[in-house]
């Protein structure tokens, strides 16, 4: 297999875990399965991760780095936030008041002023080439962490469009630590059963799959019957859980809180989905590329981003879940200062901002300086392997000690010529 | 006690075996040398190797009759004969197709040849007597020209660096990804030469098309200097003309100037040049004397027959991974290069072995077997098209499924909505539904297909899909039908066991029948669809065991 760890000393065992997983980002009860210990640390900590994605780049200068009085500015002015001294631009006003729950780095410098390049080499962290295909965020955290209930897969991911399974995002971690997408936030269709079949007819059916399965098991033992068998029990819990998709449950003041357009349904869901322990969601918004017309855009995408991610924070505060979950919300990069002759902004790595919350991360930070006008890194700026560096420290995963091993490589997670951004960290 | 002695007297009889046993005994000699002292489970029972030998060769479950006529034949051949009969069938060409081409393309379609122009050359070739090293010299050497133009689609769209790493990785065995930029880390005889003189020989490939039959061919430029490259550690400037793992390196011929080419350019091809590095390539490659193809091509038959590579990974074949069995491997590279690399020969042999036709129930007393002992047959999962076509058969709708009509009018299926549930039409071809099962079963496009990879949405879906809960209602003449016209409920047993699992059943099996039977009198026709879905979703249908 391509994507084997060949010189993981892979033991019969080895095998038929990596096996058990299968292709649904390891649904395995990964808790009786890993190292002990590393599964006592699973348990201690129950860390998860939201990301909250707005590809195409939100532009720093309409949401987290308003500067009203540069030579660059639009036509938005700033607000106060619950931090004194610190502004947001007015597009962000719900935000503006949890100011002091969430950190905010305005010096992010990166590399790639290309969505088609910069948004895979954002999600993997930038590291250093080592001729293999990086897994992006979440299927690092499966990998690394595994699931935190061993029901649920361990890597969500809602998005518009079309779900499923998406294996890409793995890397050469191999298929099984892909993402479980939910297109426009509904799982796949076949974790529901058919509607002529009712729980008491699929018990018994089941029960005489099962019998099959013993006779067949009896004399035979090979990790891929077991294996087998244990994929049909993961797929089993999760249709008895699928309650945690369905967000007719939801209720309506919650919808109102977090916004009725797509992507604060969808983080209202992630919501759902983190109180019912699953790892890692990564929630997707589209079109935030303004190249023309940036303005009435982002007057009309930023609150959408506004308002359901203060109202997460807050939630997930209220639930004492805070401490435990890190959000981010980021693009893979800003905007240009320069306004074009489109009245739009371009794509902008030098200088941008993103926000953080959560999990071992400072309240209220805001950091980094620049330039007058915001268009440059005034000293060091931060680049994406420093912000891996840090998500991974925060999750409790020591990012120097801890690497991937692939054919014989021993890779480090993050580029290894960065580290930890200790001044937003705890 | 019993065993030690029986071993001892099989040492010494394989000792003095000579050359003139048949392949399939010296087989089994070196898997039984290798575990002297440990039992081995017996040949299978006469079903289990039906269905075993139908699934590896024709890509499909036996029929109930098929079953039933081999279980009557008495003929003390009857094993050697089926396997004759299947390896020579059209059958054989169809599926041995897609097994050939999921490993060699690994689902990818790649270049401008068409699966379908791909799938006619395999096929045209596993109908006649194929020769492993003529198959895939064409592969190498294709340039669009003359029938062998097809088989140009391994070669994708030349992009040197894929073909350099598709041919050590499928061909030969090594991975030399990581050798690309520096020496490989941990297996220290890969070499960054070794990746480089392999580029060499493809490095002036590439796609032209010509101009009066607007189709694409691959051309060779002319290489008039060695390939240069630097380890990423150290810097250090290196060069290499074509050159093979292990073998020497190709001196690239100078000619004066004017008569580097044999033919002008024309048609919008350039002037083909004397010395062509490409179908050097094909030569040199699949010689019998190139140990590291002729290695990787029966390991990776075997693999195909046992579900374990003698070498494993399959393309890991170094000093570091050695093979579970060295003389065997060598032994059926040598008797393959000796037999002209004739693939069915091959097959057939392996297939005549007690190591291929053991049972895959541990030995008496034994509960635990090393996958790489062959003592035991491990069993494989179905690919995509082995468990469609099974599913299809075991639920007795091929052939309302085969007799399809596809409206040219109707919109194109929606795929993607099949899976979120905005399409709720079930899919109208039988096209659509291979395309369904390798998307839900294959590996993704571009990874190999070595391991039985279980999978949730997997179960799901052979749970819960609305095509295959179709199949479970009584139509025209399918299984759910003819079972609900049967008095008894043994019948019924009989019926449902030979036609899913290819067997008949045993007496324990026919109480569950008979009393799920008895529990749901009111809806018998629905409960026989829930047993036949019982058993479509055990391991034993999902495996070839």
């Amino acid at each position: 297999m391509k994507n084997g760890n060949f010189s993981c000393g892979s033991s019969v065992h080895g095998i038929s875990r990596r096996q058990m997983l299968g292709s649904l980002g390891g649904l395995a009860g990964f808790g009786s399965l890993l190292h002990p210990a590393i599964a006592r640390d699973i348990q201690q900590g129950k860390k998860q991760v939201c990301l909250i994605w707005l590809d195409g780049g939100i532009s720093q200068y309409e949401s987290w780095h308003p500067l009203p009085d540069s030579k660059f500015a639009g036509p938005f002015r700033s607000i106060k936030t619950s931090i004194p001294g610190v502004h947001f631009s007015e597009l962000m006003p719900h935000t503006a008041k949890i100011a002091h729950k969430i950190s905010v780095i305005r010096t992010m410098a990166t590399k790639d002023p290309n969505h088609s390049t910069g948004v895979p080499r954002i999600q993997r962290g930038d590291p250093l080439d080592r001729g293999v295909d990086y897994p992006y965020l979440g299927s690092a955290i499966a990998k690394l962490l595994g699931p935190a209930d061993p029901d649920l897969p361990p890597y969500i991911w809602i998005k518009p469009g079309n779900g499923g399974f998406i294996h890409r995002e793995a890397g050469f971690l191999g298929a099984q630590y892909g993402a479980l997408a939910l297109g426009d936030g509904r799982p796949p269709v076949h974790i529901h059963r058919p509607d002529n079949v009712s729980t008491q007819l699929d018990a018994a059916r089941n029960a005489l799959r099962q019998k099959a399965n013993e006779r067949f098991k009896a004399y035979r033992n090979t990790s891929d019957v077991d294996a087998y068998e244990t994929s049909y029990d993961m797929a089993r819990q999760l249709m008895a859980r699928k309650e945690i998709f369905d967000d007719e449950k939801l209720n309506q003041k919650d919808r109102e809180r977090y916004g009725t357009h797509p992507l604060g349904r969808h983080v209202l869901q992630a919501r759902q989905l983190l109180e019912a322990g699953v790892r890692f969601v990564k929630v997707n918004s589209y079109h935030w590329d303004t190249h023309g017309d940036n303005f009435n855009m982002s007057q009309r995408l930023v609150p959408q981003a506004d308002q359901p991610f203060a109202a997460l924070i807050n939630d997930l505060d209220d639930r004492g879940m805070l401490d435990n979950t890190l959000v981010v919300m980021m693009s893979e990069f800003g905007r240009t200062p320069l306004i074009n002759s489109r009245l739009g902004r371009d794509h902008w790595p030098d200088c941008w901002s993103l926000a953080l919350a959560g999990c071992g991360i400072k309240r209220g930070a805001i950091i980094g300086d620049t330039t007058r006008d915001g268009a440059f890194v005034d000293g060091e700026g931060y680049d994406v392997g420093h912000l891996f560096h840090t998500i991974f420290s925060v999750l409790g995963i020591n990012s120097r000690r801890v690497h991937y091993r692939h054919k014989g490589q021993k890779l480090a997670i993050a580029n290894d010529d960065c580290e930890p951004i200790k001044e937003v960290m705890l | 006690m019993r065993s030690t002695f029986f071993n001892s007297i099989y040492l010494f009889a394989i000792v003095t075996l000579q050359a003139n046993t048949p392949l399939h005994e010296r087989i089994d000699g070196l898997i039984r040398e290798k575990a002297v002292g440990h039992s081995f489970s017996g040949v299978c029972d006469d079903a289990t190797f039906l269905r075993r030998v139908t699934l590896d060769l024709t890509g499909n479950i036996p029929t109930a009759g098929d079953v039933l006529t081999f279980l009557k034949d008495q003929s003390p051949n009857k094993r050697k004969e089926l396997i004759d009969r299947l390896i020579t069938g059209d059958l054989f060409a169809d599926h041995w197709m897609e097994r050939l081409s999921v490993m060699l393309l690994e689902r990818l379609d790649q270049g401008k040849v068409t699966q379908a122009e791909w799938g006619h050359f395999l096929k045209q070739t596993l109908r006649e007597e194929p020769l492993w090293d003529v198959m895939v010299r064409h592969m190498i050497k294709a340039n669009g020209k003359g029938p062998a133009r097809s088989a140009m689609k391994f070669l994708g769209t030349a992009d040197h660096h894929a073909m350099t790493e598709n041919v050590s990785r499928l061909l030969l065995g090594m991975d030399l990804t990581c050798a690309k930029c520096h020496d490989h880390p941990s297996v220290k005889e890969w070499k960054q030469a070794h990746y480089w003189g392999l580029f060499a020989y493809l490095n002036q490939t590439r796609q032209a098309t010509h101009k009066k039959e607007e189709k694409v061919y691959l051309v060779e430029g002319l290489a008039s200097k060695k390939v240069e490259f630097e380890s990423v550690f150290d810097l250090e400037k290196m060069s290499t003309g074509p050159r093979l793992p292990n073998g020497g390196e190709v001196e690239i011929p100078q000619f004066e100037k004017g008569k580097e080419y044999e033919k002008p350019a024309e048609d919008g091809l350039p002037a083909v040049p004397r010395f062509r590095p490409r179908e050097r390539l094909a030569e040199d490659l699949t010689s019998g004397e190139n140990t590291g193809f002729v290695r990787n091509s029966v390991n990776r038959i075997w693999f195909l027959l046992l579900g374990r590579g003698l070498s494993h990974p399959l393309d890991q074949m170094h000093g570091k991974n050695p093979p579970s069995h060295p003389k065997l491997l060598e032994l059926l590279a040598h008797e393959f290069v000796s037999h002209d690399f004739n693939l069915k020969w091959l097959l057939r042999e392996i297939m005549l072995s007690k190591t291929y036709q053991r049972s895959s129930r541990l030995p008496e007393g034994v509960t635990k077997v090393e996958p790489d002992s062959y003592r035991v047959t491990a069993p494989k999962g179905l690919t995509p098209e082995q468990l469609l076509r099974s599913l299809m058969r075991a639920t007795g709708n091929t052939g309302q499924i085969k007799a399809l009509k596809v409206d040219p009018e109707a919109e194109k299926f929606d795929r993607k909505g099949y899976f979120t549930g905005s399409n709720v039409e079930l899919p109208p071809s039988l096209e659509e539904m291979q395309a369904i099962f390798i998307q839900t079963f294959g590996q993704p496009p571009g990874e190999a297909a070595v391991d039985f990879s279980p999978g949730v949405n997997k179960s799901l879906f052979l749970m819960n899909d609305r095509l295959i809960q179709h199949w479970l209602k009584p139509l025209g003449n399918n299984l759910v039908a003819r079972l609900g016209k049967l008095e008894t409920t043994d019948a019924v047993a009989r019926g449902m066991y030979l036609s899913v699992l290819s067997r008949l059943p045993e007496e324990e099996e026919k109480t569950w029948v008979n009393a799920y039977l008895e529990k749901n009198e009111q809806r018998r026709t629905n409960a026989l669809g829930d047993l036949a879905w019982a058993l479509l979703n055990s391991a034993e249908f999902r495996f070839n065991h």
